[in-house]
């Protein structure tokens, strides 16, 4: 007897997915149909040509450089450059303030915990962009003139105009300092390779940071002063109404830095809290029943237990920090949705280029993100029998 | 004979005084050694800080009576709130520019819900899923016209009543399981019951007319609740579909699934958004209208159900694989195990998670504020850009903030309960 063709898996899988494809294709014939007629309709070309015409308008903070007259596809990098920018120190900031919150969560300390809780609910259970305007409104724009600015030094300055800093203006010779420096880098590596192989011959491990410190800053400062000091500081100066020299951070960067690390602090927090009460209390008696002290406990036994747990959910979040950066567009700070979304969209009309490049650059940082954290994952699981 | 020697214990020592009562829980958690002597002090002189500072602003310094924003600078600067601003603005906040005279219906909209959803708290209603559902389902429909309104055509009258009719027959069976009448609702008699009250819901609604109100002028929390509302419903259903299709093992079926998942949570919302505000128009044939609304609603549906399609795929991969033999061993079909084994004890284990997204969901509506509608985030900064309250920022800031966090937080507490509650079982 032969199972009758309704019945049969095979056939009704293959028609399952006949149907599933159909579906999705009709959609797609619908949509590129309509979108082809509506756009030969509106004049609009979907062409990627416009890339090299000039884009015409300024962009108020820049990584990299660019000026008024520069292609769209500059416009594009220049979006890219201050994304990523925002992400990195974001990320940062982020990790350090989320493992300091973490820990305070789990400090045996009520009042620590409780403080630690409290700034962790309260911070995220608000909505992301509430408080990335309420930095820029209700903090940085109440900062005060540049006349009266907030002083630290004479070195750094804070006011309603942004964050000015000294920055560095490297001489002719300043390369060799930094040569030296590198240099002095690779010898300390090289000097504790060889303490970690007395540690594995005689158990014992040889104190060897002293000079391994010694050996990056000795020679890097020897090369500089020999080299007469190649290296200039420019210190932001009052002139007028505003400040000259050094470097300047619009007040819209500081808010959307502020306001990202401080929320994807708690997320990191939490996790961090998640990961270390996952390693079994156990491990932490048996270490004691050893003699290890609780210092080396954390560093050798529990942390590395617990970043089994951490490192997944926290890359996720590193990339969460980095999309949830193109709300800076609520605060005029030009990141790549702000600059390439917003304005070169309204100004040239192409919006299927501009939305899939947008779209594009996204899907491949999260995809370059999967894989580092696959092998991260890989490399990271200790073995287990 | 002398008394007998009989072994008499002495009464124990009492604890040593200092790990008694407040003192001692205060020594023990708080000064137990002199680095956490110093954290306490520090902790306590940050909570001081903080907290005098918010009371000090928000209440003691407060202004609560002025007509507008110079009077309250006037009274006491900067040093304390000045809510007059905020209260005279509370209609629109919640509200946004909807016509004060059809307020009414939103109030109206939202206490049907709440009647409707009241079954679900009663003990002794059994019928719960299938008035959840119904609710999920049929709320939608009656709300769209109760809040939209205008002209309808005939499917739109169909589909209305059926919304009517879903509320009266939630509230049938409630009653009905309440007086032990359980006969009218089984075999042919409830299609009797059913039909009569769609035929008397489909009376009503065709006799009933309610003025257009466009969705240009809704706004604040109304606003607010009706995106994420919509989010909300649509993104638990497709997100389940979506996450058996990413594991089902058709391949086609798992690679369409798969790729809309991973190209929705790859990219932010506010592309997503961008996206549909500009492209949808281009998407449909000519002349078809799609109001700012819509176009939100569309992108935030789809984006959240790829994110729910995760939280439920977790839920089903801990599902053990004998659960899925013990239902095929009893005969069950794919649908039947999926719904009656498998899905309940997936989704009872993604609650937690589940909640989590629908916070996320509801706190990410502000993001709608940038594509230029009016939800609580915009007016909130509107109300600093009134000339009579003009820089007032701070203030409804904080209002909307605090609103936003007994919303989320009650959220998430209730999921924390409700945890605690399904998992009675689970545990030992």
């Amino acid at each position: 007897m032969t199972t009758p063709i309704l019945s049969n898996p095979t056939a009704r899988a293959i028609f399952y997915q006949a149907l599933t494809v159909l579906g999705v294709a009709l959609l797609f014939w619908y949509t590129i149909t309509n979108t082809v007629a509506n756009m030969s309709q509106r004049g609009m070309s979907a062409g990627f040509d416009f890339l090299d015409v000039s884009a015409g308008f300024g962009i108020g903070f820049k990584l990299i450089d660019y000026r008024e007259g520069d292609s769209y596809l500059r416009v594009f990098e220049v979006g890219i450059a201050n994304t990523l920018l925002v992400a990195v120190i974001g990320i940062a900031l982020a990790t350090v303030i989320g493992l300091i919150v973490g820990l305070a969560r789990l400090s045996g300390n009520w009042l620590i915990a409780t403080l630690a809780r409290w700034y962790i609910e309260l911070l995220r259970n608000t909505p992301l962009l509430l408080q990335i305007i309420a930095w820029y409104f209700g903090v940085f724009n109440l900062l005060p003139r540049p006349r009266d600015s907030v002083n630290w030094g004479g070195l750094f300055f804070l006011n309603n105009r942004g964050f000015y800093l000294p920055s560095p203006e490297p001489g002719a010779q300043f390369g060799l300092t930094l040569i030296a420096f590198i240099a002095g880098i690779a010898a300390a590596f090289v000097v504790r390779a060889h303490a970690r192989r007395r540690l594995v011959e005689t158990g014992r491990m040889p104190r060897v940071l002293p000079a391994m410190i010694a050996l990056v800053v000795v020679p890097t400062l020897l090369v500089f002063f020999a080299t007469g000091q190649p290296l200039a500081w420019n210190v932001p100066m009052l002139r007028g109404f505003n400040f000259v020299g050094g470097v300047s951070v619009p007040p819209s960067f500081c808010a959307l830095i502020i306001a990202l690390s401080i929320y994807t602090s708690c997320f990191i927090a939490e996790i961090v809290r998640a990961g270390i009460q996952s390693v079994s209390h156990g491990q932490t008696e048996a270490a004691r029943a050893l003699g290890v002290k609780p210092s080396r406990t954390m560093r050798y036994i529990i942390l590395p237990q617990a970043m089994r747990v951490i490192i997944p959910p926290l890359i996720n979040q590193y990339l969460n920090l980095t999309k949830n950066s193109s709300l800076a567009i609520a605060i005029g700070f030009p990141d790549l949705v702000s600059v390439w979304m917003n304005t070169s969209l309204n100004q040239s009309g192409r919006a299927i280029p501009i939305v899939a490049m947008t779209m594009g650059f996204y899907c491949l940082v999260s995809l370059l993100t999967s894989l580092v954290m696959n092998s991260y994952n890989r490399r990271a699981m200790p073995s287990e029998r | 004979m002398a008394d007998a020697l009989i072994f008499q214990p002495k009464a124990g020592k009492p604890a040593p005084a200092s790990t008694l009562g407040v003192a001692g829980w205060v020594r023990g958690n708080l000064f137990s050694s002199l680095p956490n002597a110093i954290l306490t002090l520090l902790g306590a002189y940050i909570a001081y800080a903080f907290l005098s500072a918010v009371i000090g602003w928000a209440l003691i310094d407060a202004v609560w009576e002025a007509k507008n924003r110079r009077e309250c600078l006037d009274l006491v600067g900067r040093a304390g709130a000045c809510w007059p601003g905020v209260k005279a603005w509370i209609p629109n906040l919640i509200y946004g520019l909807y016509p004060k005279d059809q307020v009414w219906r939103i109030n109206t909209g939202f206490l049907v819900l709440a009647v409707w959803a009241v079954p679900l708290f009663l003990p002794w209603v059994r019928s719960k899923v299938v008035i959840g559902l119904s609710m999920a389902l049929l709320y939608p429909l009656l709300a769209s016209y109760f809040f939209h309104g205008g002209e309808r055509d005939l499917l739109w009258t169909v589909l209305i009543a059926l919304g009517l009719a879903g509320f009266l027959a939630s509230w049938v069976i409630a009653i009905g399981e309440w007086r032990g009448e359980v006969r009218l609702l089984e075999g042919r008699r409830r299609w009797v019951v059913g039909g009569g009250l769609y035929l008397l819901s489909l009376l009503l609604v065709s006799q009933w007319q309610l003025q257009e109100v466009q969705t240009r002028v809704w706004g604040g929390l109304f606003l607010t609740l009706v995106i994420s509302g919509f989010g909300i419903t649509f993104s638990l259903p497709a997100g389940i579909l979506l996450a058996l299709g990413r594991r089902s093992r058709m391949p086609l079926i798992a690679a369409v699934s798969t790729t809309f998942i991973e190209l929705f949570r790859s990219v932010p919302l506010i592309t997503v958004l961008f996206m549909f505000n500009t492209m949808l128009p281009l998407f449909l044939p000519a002349g078809v209208e799609v109001n700012r609304l819509l176009r939100a609603i569309v992108a935030v549906c789809l984006f959240s159900s790829a994110y729910m399609a995760e939280i439920v795929r977790g839920g089903l991969q801990a599902i053990p694989k004998g659960q899925y033999e013990a239902a095929a061993a009893v005969g069950l079909g794919f649908w039947q195990s999926t719904s009656l084994i498998i899905l309940p004890q997936a989704l009872r284990i993604a609650i937690p998670n589940i909640v989590g997204t629908f916070i996320g969901l509801f706190k990410d509506t502000t993001l709608v504020s940038i594509i230029g509608l009016f939800d609580l985030l915009s007016m909130a900064r509107a109300v600093g850009e009134d000339t009579v309250w003009l820089g007032l920022f701070i203030e409804p800031f904080f209002f909307v903030t605090m609103l936003y966090f007994v919303f989320c937080f009650s959220m998430s507490q209730y999921s924390f309960n409700l945890e605690a509650k399904l998992g009675a079982g689970q545990r030992r």
